[in-house]
């Protein structure tokens, strides 16, 4: 029988190479690691509903509404809703727009190729000439400042991208923890085999766009166009966000005039693979936004485990950002595999070596741009 | 009553001491003893009568009149809230001592000892009495320092012991020289009794007793035991020794320098508010150049010492009551200061500021004590709603017209005390929390409680000041009366420094 392993090479990380080889994780294979991995996808699930439930809510209701005070109420403006929200007892839809903007301001994919298209801009100006209508003083403005409203929408069509493309994911985390509940999912390699079925299930799954304006039907993306969930929307998400990301405040002091900002927005390496867990739980960074929420939805056998050691239950927040970093590099294994150029267990030598580049390439990035790779291994 | 607040923590020493009792169990035991002085401190403040300027609740019995030494207390508005802080200060001396302490029915006993100490000389009236008291708490401190300190503890204690039995013999002398060279009968405390001597006599004596007090202070350059001491000493004692105990040598230049020798005072004031001057700026200065926290609080305590002198050198009746209120708010500030580095220490078994970093940190750091040191720093550095700030205002409003420049170079030690300590906050505090440091204990509540009150009545007097004025406001005032009238009599060139006709500006 052929083996699917290298011979053992001086690479570094030669072991997590290997494991990709295998068509395993990154991150090591423990019940540890399991039990977080599949606790924190479970409880991301629920808030990646609850994130794309509003980003589709503000793509269609709340389309080029200049002051949208009510966008994180779904409609529902009520004086319950509004204290509670103020009370803070709330999903934190920042975070939602946060993932939307790195996506929207990093780009790439095909999406990022139609919103400069002549075609995107006609119909985005159609649906501006029909939501302006009567309403003199913003086509002034229109015309003055042309392309300000026609960024906006292509803001909304991000919103509306990311919105469908966490619809699948959030459906594919849910179901993962359903069949780990049915014990059908045993092992880290089980989990990256659920992702990378469901991403290539779901690859040719159409990313359309229509707004509705008065009465009338705008497509904005229309289905024509060709966009789909795994290379217009999954691909870019995972380099926008699990990479780049971008700079936030109150960890480092990111210095742009000291060249401690790269130059080019494609050496940006502040995602979700490099976060530094440490300081979650403080205000105003973003990590802390999605482990906040992530806690209303923890599973409470990983609730447990997290109150074994440590703090017990007042660094919550840290901990659930390290257990989710830990599944973002299953994720990030599965989308790994998912665009190796052939079948991790083939047989032919040749594309075995191929495989072996891909993989060798992708996590000397990991390594070399300093993300957390290397602290996942214990 | 006055005795009680000496005489049941001595009973509580005896009782601790003798009952056989595990460590845990003396704690809250004496924990219960030493809350009574406190309650006691309390029903005193209640009855004491703010509007006179005479001592109230006077017990004096006999005792060796052979030898002129009286059982005389009494307190007035210059004691009363050295007093109060001294039971407060205790109390959380004692709540702060690990339960687990070695030797505890002997660390307990030492530590009510001083208690007793400390309120039998604020309380004292007669010379003597008060340099007994004075005296005894040096031995229970050394043997708390070399006992329970750190590693150089024998140093440390023995330098803090040759230091402070050379300022107990400086301050005998200058009373046995002040009672027999004035033919007095006793060693009853007379403000008027050095009027008779001749301006020789009286400087000697006065410089004996300074002296004496100034290595109490510290002043520099006496100050050199402190440091050690404070760094090798434990948490609580860190706390008695900068909150209470070092109050006992501004207490004295003010009640026995300035009180006894206001004549001497007015020809030497000048040259005080120099050494003040030197004192500020070299606490200052020298603060800014540790990298040990519990060292740069140390010194900080001798920068803020010499604004007492300072103010005492001026002697107008705002900076009087400013040099009350600055040992009041140093014994709080210094005291939360030194519980919150050992809090420090405690949970990340290191002081060094170049090493700690990210403590502010919400979740694995130490997000309260972090933001009460904060608030402890921003109160030394003399920032507005604090106690701090109402203590530097006074001194330096109450200076000023006496001594400007002194005051002004003053004012620059107060800038560079937010130097130092915004160089102490900013490099242990904030920043990323180191991976060494990523799995910190967890302080508790109980840790955290005598910070926050300590923070509290910072805070609250710093927004009130009137509440603590109002005890001691016509004491000073009587007492800078005093010493003017004594001063203008033999018309010395400086006599205007002493008169300032500032009102009081607090109510």
């Amino acid at each position: 029988m052929t083996s699917l392993v290298s011979p053992t090479t001086s690479h570094p990380f030669e072991a997590v190479i290997q494991r990709l080889e295998q068509g395993q994780s990154m991150l090591p294979d423990s019940p540890t690691n399991l039990l977080e991995v599949v606790g924190i996808l479970e409880s991301y699930g629920y808030v990646l509903n609850a994130y794309e439930i509003n980003l589709r809510y503000i793509a269609d209701q709340q389309f080029l509404v200049l002051f949208p005070f009510f966008k994180y109420m779904n409609g529902d403006v009520t004086l319950p809703r509004l204290l509670k929200h103020w009370w803070h007892d709330r999903i934190n839809y920042e975070f939602a727009e946060y993932c939307m903007k790195a996506m929207l301001w990093h780009g790439g994919g095909g999406l990022d190729a139609y919103l400069d298209s002549p075609e995107f801009i006609e119909r985005a100006n159609q649906a501006i000439a029909a939501k302006t209508a009567g309403n003199f003083i913003v086509q002034g403005f229109n015309k003055l400042s042309p392309e300000f409203l026609l960024e906006q929408v292509r803001q909304m069509c991000y919103y509306r991208a990311l919105g469908q493309f966490w619809e699948i994911m959030s459906r594919m985390f849910l179901t993962l923890a359903d069949r780990y509940y049915r014990g059908e999912i045993k092992s880290i390699p089980d989990v990256v085999h659920h992702v990378k079925d469901g991403l290539v299930a779901d690859a040719a799954t159409p990313i359309t766009y229509t707004v509705n304006i008065k009465g009338k039907a705008y497509d904005i993306i229309p289905k024509s166009v060709g966009l789909t969930f795994l290379v217009d929307t999954a691909i870019p998400y995972v380099e926008a966000v699990f990479y780049r990301s971008l700079p936030f405040m109150g960890t480092l002091s990111y210095n742009a005039q000291a060249q401690q900002v790269p130059s080019d927005q494609g050496d940006f390496v502040y995602g979700a693979l490099y976060a530094d867990p440490i300081p979650a739980g403080g205000a105003g960074i973003p990590p802390t936004l999605l482990a906040k929420d992530m806690i209303r939805h923890l599973p409470p056998y990983l609730l447990e485990y997290h109150k074994t050691f440590g703090r017990g239950e007042s660094d919550l927040s840290v901990k659930a950002i390290q257990s989710f970093q830990k599944s973002m590099f299953c994720v990030t294994s599965a989308a790994i595999l998912g665009l190796a150029p052939h079948p991790w267990d083939t047989a032919d030598p040749a594309e075995r070596a191929a495989n072996r580049k891909h993989f060798e390439a992708w996590v000397d990035r990991l390594v070399e741009s300093g993300s957390r790779l290397s602290r996942v291994q214990d | 009553m006055l005795s009680a607040l000496i005489w049941i923590p001595i009973l509580g020493a005896i009782i601790v001491g003798l009952l056989p009792l595990e460590s845990k169990q003396s704690r809250w035991v004496t924990l219960a003893i030493s809350l009574i002085p406190c309650l006691v401190s309390g029903v005193l403040m209640g009855q004491f009568d703010p509007s006179l300027a005479d001592l109230q609740f006077l017990e004096n019995l006999p005792w060796l009149e052979d030898l002129g030494l009286s059982y005389r207390l009494g307190l007035d508005g210059l004691s009363l809230l050295l007093v109060i802080l001294n039971a407060l200060l205790t109390v959380v001396a004692v709540y702060i001592t690990p339960a687990d302490i070695l030797r505890a029915r002997l660390y307990y006993p030492l530590v009510l000892v001083i208690n007793a100490g400390v309120a039998g000389a604020f309380l004292s009236h007669n010379l003597l009495l008060f340099f007994l008291f004075y005296e005894l708490e040096l031995i229970p401190l050394y043997l708390l320092i070399s006992i329970w300190g750190g590693e150089r503890r024998a140093y440390a204690g023995t330098k803090f012991l040759i230091y402070t039995a050379i300022s107990g013999i400086l301050v005998l002398a200058g009373f046995l020289g002040l009672t027999w060279l004035s033919h007095a009968p006793s060693f009853e405390y007379n403000p008027l009794i050095s009027q008779g001597l001749p301006m020789t006599a009286q400087l000697l004596l006065l410089g004996s007793i300074i002296v004496g007090f100034g290595i109490k202070i510290p002043l520099f350059p006496f100050h050199t035991w402190l440091p050690d001491a404070h760094v090798e000493a434990s948490t609580p004692i860190s706390v008695l020794l900068a909150g209470v105990l070092l109050k006992l040598g501004t207490y004295g230049l003010l009640r026995f320098g300035l009180g006894l020798f206001p004549e001497a005072w007015a020809v030497l004031a000048p040259y005080l508010a120099w050494w003040a001057v030197v004192s500020v700026l070299f606490g200052a200065l020298a603060a800014i150049a540790q990298t040990d926290m519990k060292k740069m609080v140390a010194y900080s305590s001798i920068g803020h010492m010499g604004f007492v002198l300072l103010a005492a050198a001026a002697a107008t009746p705002v900076a009087l009551i400013g040099t009350v209120f600055q040992m009041v708010a140093h014994g709080l500030i210094s005291g939360l200061l030194f519980l919150l580095v050992g809090v420090v220490y405690k949970k990340t078994k290191t002081r060094d500021i170049m090493v700690l970093k990210g403590l502010l940190n919400p979740e694995r750091g130490l997000p309260l004590i972090g933001s009460l040191m904060v608030l402890g720093v921003m109160a030394s550095a003399g920032m507005p709603g604090m106690v701090g700030f109402i203590s530097e205002f006074l001194i330096f409003r109450g200076s000023f017209a006496a001594y400007p420049v002194q005051t002004l170079l003053c004012m620059v030690g107060t800038g560079l005390t937010a130097v130092y300590f915004l160089l102490l906050v900013n490099r242990t505090f904030f920043g990323r929390l180191p991976e060494e440091f990523t799995n910190l204990p967890v302080v508790s509540w109980g840790e955290r409680v005598p910070g926050i009150i300590l923070g509290l009545i910072i805070v609250i007097l710093g927004l009130q000041p009137s509440w603590m004025v109002r005890w001691t406001e016509t004491t000073i005032t009587a007492m800078g009366n005093d010493a003017t009238i004594v001063a203008n009599k033999i018309a010395l060139p400086k006599a205007a420094a002493l008169s300032s006709p500032d009102p009081l500006l607090i109510d």
